[in-house]
């Protein structure tokens, strides 16, 4: 009888999240059903849902048509430099503010934190003329200035380190080891899921960066693969490129989901519940 | 307490000062170089005229001439406008529903509650452009499946991005399916820490889930509540890229927000003192609204 219950109870927050999966799928349903359509299934009116025969044709002309081999180098070196440099700048400076104590430490860390919460607009205009007249436009280094530390990665990671046992740093003192090593040795290693954590999303927010590089890139060559779908939208008004517009944007965000589903896979919450702890 | 002074005595005793100095200096330098500098500058700028195109000793002084202006122009205020309902929208709708989801989800023993979390997330790390092209055709008026599915469910169809009254509740819908994973996810991770046995308890005290969530789910919340609201306004405020993707401020100005407009005075107009001035401006709205629910938030701990 209470099994019953709690059974009946159940149904309204079953069909809740159903409604919410299918919210969330559907989108994705219909990208990856119309990147396989053919010209012909693809300008039909009304609709057709799943495509007869699915074909990869559609991959094919993106390829033809687009700069897609240099757009992806283009953004792997973006969001692969700028993660790389958050991770080291962060998990250095989380580290201090979670495991040692100096005078203006905690003003230093609000001050920090408090960048998080700037909107990238409000630098745009001095940070792109930085750029153009240290002569950077046009280039990727220009791209990643500002892309090389971030107050969201010190938090992060200050908050996992808070957790960390001091009884394992003075072991590690007593054993002579310095400063730099006990971060190296001990330190990196109990961070691993906040360091794999902040390592998806620095990657996802700079590969998806548009503003930013949209001011600095101006060349086709140059163009990162966010840049390139923007291109895409030149081609809407062109109804039987649907489908090669559908399969670029689905080749542009297979990197950021194959990167989301490792993670989750080697860490289920993702580090999340201690960014979230007080 | 004495184990933590003795903590901290042997660091004293072990490293030289400098050392945590030097683990937060290169940050701490990037982000005095290209955050707080910039801002500085951007304060600075919003006080002359000057187009970024000539040296900054090009500037001129003109005081708070551009803040006159952007409040006379008609335009810039539309786009405040629309830059609060937006992102008031985007706030009043995504950090509940995700409230709710992430109760559901985090209560559930069924194993598709953890894919449903996955499947709402991946549309968090798509792109912002991407999910813009993608919803441009979802929403299309004629044809487009959303008014395919509309009309087999009897809905009337809708104009969506077409039509100054639906376009930017159009950019509000997208912009929550893009975020609801992110928000439901930290929720679901703050939901972690809580014990269960203050829910079962309240819950044999015969208090409803109603009456649980206000009573003990939110408050216990508290944080990462706030955390997720913070970052849904800063974004909503902020919104450019599917604006500009999508309908470039219009049809009629009703979706032109303030970074769009900003953007365009700068770098279609060559007006950068003009839009540093919109930036400042917006700077002070985040500031203002963050800081309002970060001090709600501080009143409900107490």
């Amino acid at each position: 009888m209470d099994r019953l219950r709690r059974g009946v109870r159940g149904i309204p927050a079953t069909v809740l999240l159903i409604a919410a999966g299918a919210f969330a799928a559907f989108p994705l349903f219909w990208l990856v059903a119309s990147a396989l359509k053919r010209p012909e299934e693809i300008t039909k009116l009304p609709p057709v849902w799943l495509p007869a025969q699915p074909s990869l044709d559609a991959f094919g002309e993106a390829f033809r048509l687009l700069p897609i081999g240099s757009a992806f180098l283009n953004s792997f070196l973006i969001a692969g430099l700028s993660t790389a440099a958050v991770l080291a700048t962060s998990v250095a400076a989380g580290w201090a503010f979670a495991v040692y104590r100096f005078r203006g430490r905690d003003q230093l860390f609000l001050l920090l934190l408090a960048t998080m919460f700037v909107p990238p607009i409000a630098t745009l205009v001095p940070l792109y003329w930085l750029v153009q007249s240290a002569g950077l436009l046009d280039s990727i280094v220009g791209v990643l200035v500002p892309q090389l530390a971030n107050a969201f990665g010190i938090y992060l990671i200050r908050q996992f380190a808070r957790g960390v046992p001091t009884e394992l740093l003075d072991a590690g003192r007593a054993d002579g080891a310095t400063e730099w090593q006990i971060l190296r040795k001990i330190g990196v290693p109990l961070l691993r899921p906040a360091i794999a954590t902040l390592a998806m999303f620095a990657f996802v927010y700079y590969w998806n960066a548009y503003l930013w590089p949209l001011v600095i890139l101006q060349s086709p060559d140059n163009y990162t693969v966010v840049l390139l779908v923007n291109q895409l939208l030149s081609y809407t008004t062109a109804v039987k490129y649907a489908n090669v517009i559908y399969a670029g944007t689905l080749l542009a965000i297979i990197p950021n989901i194959v990167l989301f589903l490792w993670v989750r896979r080697a860490y289920s919450d993702m580090g999340f519940s201690s960014a979230v702890k007080g | 307490m004495k184990l933590r002074s003795a903590r901290v005595h042997r660091e004293a005793v072990g490293m030289s000062p400098a050392t945590p100095w030097l683990f937060v200096a290169p940050a701490t330098l990037l982000v005095v170089a290209t955050i707080l500098t910039p801002i500085v500058m951007s304060g600075w700028i919003s006080l002359h005229s000057w187009s970024m195109l000539t040296p900054l000793s090009a500037m001129q002084w003109v005081g708070l001439d551009n803040y006159a202006t952007i409040f006379r122009d008609a335009s810039f205020m539309r786009a405040l406008g629309n830059t609060a309902v937006f992102a008031g929208a985007f706030v009043v709708v995504a950090v509940p529903v995700a409230l709710v989801m992430a109760v559901l989800i985090s209560r559930s023993r069924a194993r598709g509650a953890r894919v449903v979390l996955a499947l709402l997330f991946t549309t968090y790390v798509i792109p912002t452009v991407a999910v813009a092209l993608l919803w441009g055709y979802l929403l299309s008026p004629r044809g487009g499946p959303v008014n395919e599915l509309f009309k087999l469910v009897g809905l009337p169809i809708q104009p969506w991005l077409g039509s100054p009254r639906t376009a930017l509740w159009s950019l509000v819908l997208l912009t929550i399916w893009q975020y609801l994973g992110y928000f439901t996810t930290i929720l679901v991770a703050g939901l972690t820490q809580i014990p269960k046995e203050y829910d079962e308890a309240a819950e044999i005290d015969g208090a409803g889930p109603v009456r649980r969530l206000f009573a003990i789910t939110i408050p216990l919340l508290r944080r990462p509540l706030t955390f997720a609201t913070a970052i849904c306004l800063i974004n909503g405020l902020g919104a450019f890229d599917a604006v500009n993707v999508l309908t470039k401020g219009g049809p009629s100005d009703s979706t032109n927000v303030v970074t769009l407009h900003a953007v365009r005075t700068a770098f279609d107009y060559g007006q950068a003192g003009r839009a540093a001035a919109m930036t400042m401006v917006l700077l002070i709205g985040v500031v203002v609204a963050v800081g309002g629910v970060l001090l709600m938030s501080k009143d409900l701990q107490d």
